[in-house]
């Protein structure tokens, strides 16, 4: 579903965001992405979907490739990506606006858009706040519709990018729940440890640009001194046992 | 926060319930048709006419004095030094007022018996070009976020003992400030570009309509429209 190879990507001045890292996930798989702040954890995902240009070749989603022009156009059909921040993500007046904004965009109805925006607010457990204004909904609120936004396109892969950032811990509780239904290949970035024991059975560690493990869950994150090598802890959990 | 048009929703009323398109239509006539008026007897009927909707929009008797007097506030220079300038002045003045507040109350009723974001739909559908209405609209949104930011700025200035005078230490700081929330402003912007792309946007704006026209929305649009050709009419007899 997703193949990357060798992807490398520097920034303006030459630091390397990404320096030759390569994994493939299979369909339905979730694979969680943690490291230290910089690891470039976002600019994979933002090579993924498509947003950072790059070189062609060294990525596939669903044999679409980002860095190819016409394959990008298809690529909002495929990929789904959640945002850091939920603020970035709602910016239309209304959330039934803002959930039926990417049906749209896709060229689907009227009617079809308001359908698949109603079916992703149900989803999401938000069936009540079609006619909200983003700004005066929760964080929780804010992260469950911006995770409704994607899923009303009914993509095959969902990134999300930092989902439990902002959240208290009874809004982390219901997205761990949510997260675990979602459907589809899901790629998710986080310094949460205990959301992704919870939600992936595998992850990969960035750091400083490169893949340092790829591995089982446990298995990556059990590893106290590998854990600590990159700026990471091993999680409560698994220290006690 | 309190503005005006952070409202999600509307109290409801007749002039709530007319269609966001025929309301902006007809009011828009209504205003331009009292932005011509020449005789003070034709405003003041005019203004008659719109304080009658002012209270078919349920809207507060408080909220319109005050919209009234910020109205007078900004004609009072006209007000005052006209009476003196010529003849007609006092007659002129009173026009100018006339048609200020008259002008002021019609965009009082617009914003106080639709959300922006419905009135700005409106628009759109009657022609207004869709890449300012999406400006707009976005101008919208995030202004609550940029407000919340702003706020967020001077706690951390008053948290670390800030003292606000009039002196270089102050200007400065308060520049780094807005320099700080137009950087932020134009990151937040990047990346609001990036989540669009990503929802497949394309540069064409595209939203739900929500807009259907009753036999009601076409009478009170053909009433307003109406009264203000027997308005302008009468003021030119």
């Amino acid at each position: 579903m997703i193949r990357v190879t060798a992807m490398t990507h520097r920034f303006v001045g030459g630091r390397a965001a990404l320096d030759g890292v390569s994994f493939t996930v299979a369909a339905g798989e979730s694979v969680a992405v943690v490291g230290p702040n910089g690891a470039g954890k976002t600019t994979l995902f933002l090579r993924l979907c498509g947003v950072l240009p790059g070189v062609r070749g060294e990525a596939t989603v669903a044999n679409l490739d980002p860095a190819d022009r016409e394959h990008r156009r298809k690529l909002a059909a495929t990929v789904g990506v959640v945002f850091q921040n939920p603020d970035d993500q709602l910016f239309s007046p209304t959330v039934l606006d803002d959930v039926a904004f990417g049906p749209l965009n896709l060229g689907l109805s009227d009617i079809e858009a308001r359908d698949r925006a109603t079916e992703a607010l149900n989803a999401v457990g938000l069936p009540d706040h079609a006619a909200r204004v983003p700004h005066q909904l929760s964080g929780g609120e804010k992260r469950r519709a911006a995770i409704a936004t994607i899923l009303s396109m009914r993509p095959g892969v969902l990134l999300l990018d930092e989902p439990s950032m902002f959240l208290d811990p009874r809004g982390r509780r219901e997205l761990i729940y949510l997260v675990r239904d979602l459907p589809g290949t899901k790629l998710i970035a986080t310094h949460d440890l205990g959301l992704v024991l919870e939600t992936c059975p595998r992850v990969l560690l960035l750091d400083g640009g490169k893949l340092v493990a790829d591995g089982p869950t446990e298995q990556v994150l059990g590893n106290e001194m590998l854990m600590e090598t990159h700026g990471l802890e091993v999680p409560y959990r698994l220290r006690n046992g | 926060m309190s503005l005006a048009c952070q409202n999600a929703t509307v109290p409801d009323s007749p002039l709530a319930r007319w269609d966001a398109r025929y309301k902006l239509a007809g009011l828009f006539v209504l205003a331009f048709g009292v932005a011509v008026l020449q005789r003070p007897q034709t405003v003041g009927c005019a203004l008659a006419l719109v304080l009658v909707l002012t209270f078919l929009a349920k809207i507060s008797a408080r909220r319109v004095l005050a919209r009234v007097g910020l109205l007078l506030v900004a004609v009072l220079p006209f007000v005052v030094v006209l009476p003196f300038a010529s003849d007609h002045g006092l007659e002129l003045a009173a026009l100018i007022a006339g048609r200020c507040v008259t002008i002021g109350l019609i965009g009082l009723i617009l914003a106080a018996t639709a959300t922006l974001p419905r009135t700005l739909a409106a628009a759109q559908s009657l022609g207004v070009p869709s890449v300012l209405v999406l400006v707009a609209q976005l101008a919208w949104r995030y202004v609550f976020v940029l407000l919340a930011e702003a706020r967020r700025l001077r706690v951390a200035l008053q948290a670390r003992a800030f003292p606000v005078r009039t002196n270089a230490h102050t200007y400065r700081t308060i520049g780094h400030v807005t320099g700080a929330l137009l950087v932020r402003g134009g990151e937040r912007a990047d990346r609001v570009a990036a989540a669009m792309r990503c929802r497949g946007f394309d540069g064409t704006p595209r939203g739900l309509t929500p807009f259907r026209a009753t036999a009601f929305d076409v009478f009170a649009l053909l009433l307003v429209v109406g009264g203000t050709i027997a308005l302008v009419a009468w003021d030119r007899l």
